[in-house]
């Protein structure tokens, strides 16, 4: 077999697992036994629920160790598991787990945070201890300052911005108008002066009225957007179905279906370039869980405006990838799309030419749910929180390392799909198996280009 | 070794299904393909991909069913999927009437994007939701007369109709390509534009034939 083009380390003894017999599946390859090889990035062990230096609250909203399928049955990686995909070297890594944890907390109790090396941390991935992960995303989308004593300011600030984005861009425009009229007229417009018993309405002026055409008329925006709510509306009904906190009748579920959505209107209203984009549901869900979750109930109670700021944070890197009007220019999905593509034929020149010329598989038809929804739906609820951990925390940026990512996921099926045609190529890499994800994110980071 | 694993002569003719957001397409696959029916399905974002045969006149004719999104965003970038699409099938719910009422926009979209002459099959899905039904069969079938369309009530939940929409398209389009093959010489010519990949192995096996509906 010509070899030729693959970079030296893929032919490493990581990747043909060392002890005798060849691996003929990819799964071998993707777990290659811990003895073998030292891998720099350690398999996330059970922890022990020792008690956390930032919060003291029982009950870690995550499982304090790698989810087994039958924990989270995530509906797209249900079907086929093997069961081999993430296992973990137990005992061995527990004890530097539990030391990145050490030094995570170490570097959150600083009195000014040292961003660069928090970043080094958490791209290792972080413990899945309650808080830890909720306050070093905040601070890796920037949304919490690296100096703790500007912190409660900040937030107060932040939350009391998105209650009057609230006030302002979830109500109808009768209610906007008899705000408006209230703060024009003063006390002049105070009810008791209109006559007894009748309710005070609204009044509907020339400018502005239920069936204005007018492109600044409030009305017709209002019913544009109800399209648009609807859609957030179904969206938000099936994020996550299989996720009591997200879906059912359970009131802790309506109330964050709701936070949910009230996140997702107003970005939409804030943002009428790009308003919803099916999807952006799923790229929220994990920021929201994850705030929702924070033991301190201080935090926990703000989660939906916590999660509105991050939400703009993180979009601000991606939103391009959601603007219609940009698919053909530079910036665009398709161009995002191509850069994989490059990226794969940079590194692995036989498998690009295989997928791409041999079986024609057009790389739009898998990669466009892998960018624009940043992995979320390949791989289970809380793996996809280890990968954010490292798309949110390399200093190359969220893009370039989920580029990255990708372009590893193709490499680690690289037998299976130079064996296959187009269709089972391309249901596979719809329905991506199963997976060692520490490993996956270590041959993504030796594709870092020197 | 990997790329004629659609040897022999099989047919392979993709099908895309198309409509609004929510209206059951990826249901409607999975029933087909896979008999299962989820009541709480994630929106589809980019495409999805089933493959599903059947036997006619003793050969195997094997279906390549695309499933889109829905949502307008996604029109651009989706019209890479109806190429080379020989069948399609037009969703929408007979409970949301402004699903039925996009279907000539799906049209359009088809129209467009199609190099090919398409087997097309209107579909009402969520018939079992007869209660909250806001479009009525006749308005289903006159529009789907007044397009040239077949037309087909359905319902992903509980199977009614599925497997026979899904069959009468690639009926269709089988019948229109044995026709097409029979005059193929005398077409040729005149039909070049409307290629559609007959796929006996993934290179050109190209040939022509056009179809109409009904």
């Amino acid at each position: 077999m010509a070899k030729k083009g693959i970079p030296e380390w893929l032919n490493s003894s990581l990747w043909s697992s060392s002890p005798p017999p060849p691996p003929i599946d990819d799964r071998l390859l993707r777990n290659p036994p811990a003895t073998s090889v030292t891998p720099p990035i350690v398999e996330r062990p059970p922890l022990s629920p020792s008690p956390s230096a930032i919060s003291t609250a029982p009950a870690p909203p995550l499982p304090a160790r790698p989810p087994s399928k039958s924990e989270i049955n995530d509906l797209q990686n249900g079907t086929g598991n093997d069961g081999a995909g993430i296992d973990s070297p137990a005992a061995a890594s527990s004890v530097e787990d539990v030391s990145r944890k050490a030094q995570v907390v170490a570097e959150l109790s600083k009195k000014v945070i040292d961003l660069k090396e928090l970043r080094k941390i958490a791209s290792q991935g972080l413990p899945d201890d309650a808080g830890i992960r909720s306050l070093v995303w905040k601070l890796l989308l920037g949304y919490l300052s690296p100096d703790r004593s500007l912190w409660s300011s900040e937030l107060a600030k932040k939350r009391s911005q998105y209650k009057q984005f609230k006030e302002e861009l979830l109500m109808n425009p009768s209610e906007v108008t008899r705000k408006m009229d209230k703060s024009k007229g003063g006390d002049s417009n105070d009810p008791k002066i209109e006559s007894p018993g009748a309710l005070s309405r609204s009044e509907i002026t020339h400018e502005d009225h239920p069936l204005s055409l007018g492109t600044t008329s409030l009305w017709n925006n209002f019913f544009k957007d109800t399209e648009v709510l609807e859609q957030i509306d179904r969206d938000v009904m099936r994020t996550h179905p299989d996720m009591h906190f997200f879906s059912g009748d359970s009131a802790v579920a309506k109330a964050n279906q709701d936070a949910l959505k009230n996140v997702l209107t107003i970005f939409a209203k804030l943002n009428p370039g790009i308003r919803y984009v099916q999807g952006m549901n799923e790229i929220l869900a994990p920021i929201y869980y994850i705030f929702k979750n924070d033991p301190d109930k201080g935090n926990a109670a703000f989660a939906e405006s916590d999660a509105f700021f991050c939400f703009v944070e993180l979009m601000s890197g991606f939103r391009d990838n959601f603007c219609q009007q940009l698919d053909n220019s530079v910036v665009g999905i398709r161009y995002t799309i191509t850069r994989l593509s490059l990226l794969l034929k940079h590194h692995d020149e036989e498998l690009w030419r295989h997928l791409e010329v041999t079986t024609k598989i057009n790389p739009q038809f898998y990669a466009f749910r892998w960018i624009t929804l940043l992995l979320t739906q390949e791989f289970n609820f809380v793996e996809s929180l280890h990968i954010w951990d490292t798309l949110l925390s390399d200093p190359e940026g969220p893009q370039e390392t989920l580029l990255r990512i990708c372009c590893a996921m193709l490499i680690l099926l690289r037998r299976r799909l130079l064996a296959g045609d187009f269709t089972s190529n391309l249901k596979l890499l719809q329905n991506y198996p199963p997976s060692n994800i520490s490993h996956m994110l270590y041959v993504a980071d030796k594709l870092r280009s020197k | 070794m990997s790329d004629d694993d659609e040897r022999g002569e099989e047919y392979l003719f993709k099908i895309v299904i198309i409509g609004d957001s929510a209206v059951g397409k990826s249901n409607l696959l999975t029933r087909y393909a896979r008999n299962e029916f989820n009541p709480n399905s994630k929106a589809t974002i980019g495409v999805e991909f089933q493959t599903q045969s059947m036997v006619i006149d003793g050969k195997e004719v094997k279906a390549q069913i695309w499933d889109t999104a829905g949502q307008e965003r996604f029109r651009a970038v989706t019209s890479a999927y109806y190429r080379g699409a020989v069948g399609a099938l037009v969703v929408y719910d007979i409970t949301r009437s402004s699903t039925f009422e996009n279907v000539g926009r799906w049209l359009d979209e088809l129209n467009t994007h199609s190099d090919t002459t398409v087997a097309k099959m209107l579909i009402g899905n969520k018939c079992d939701l007869e209660s909250i039904r806001a479009v009525s069969v006749e308005e289903g079938k006159s529009l789907a007369e007044s397009e040239g369309l077949f037309f087909m009530e359905t319902s992903a939940l509980d199977s009614t109709n599925v497997k026979t929409a899904f069959e009468m398209v690639i009926r269709e389009i089988y019948s229109n390509m044995s026709r097409k093959q029979l005059n193929s010489d005398s077409y040729k010519e005149e039909l070049s534009s409307n290629r559609v990949s007959l796929v006996k192995n993934d290179n050109e096996g190209t040939k022509t034939f056009s179809c109409c509906s009904r």
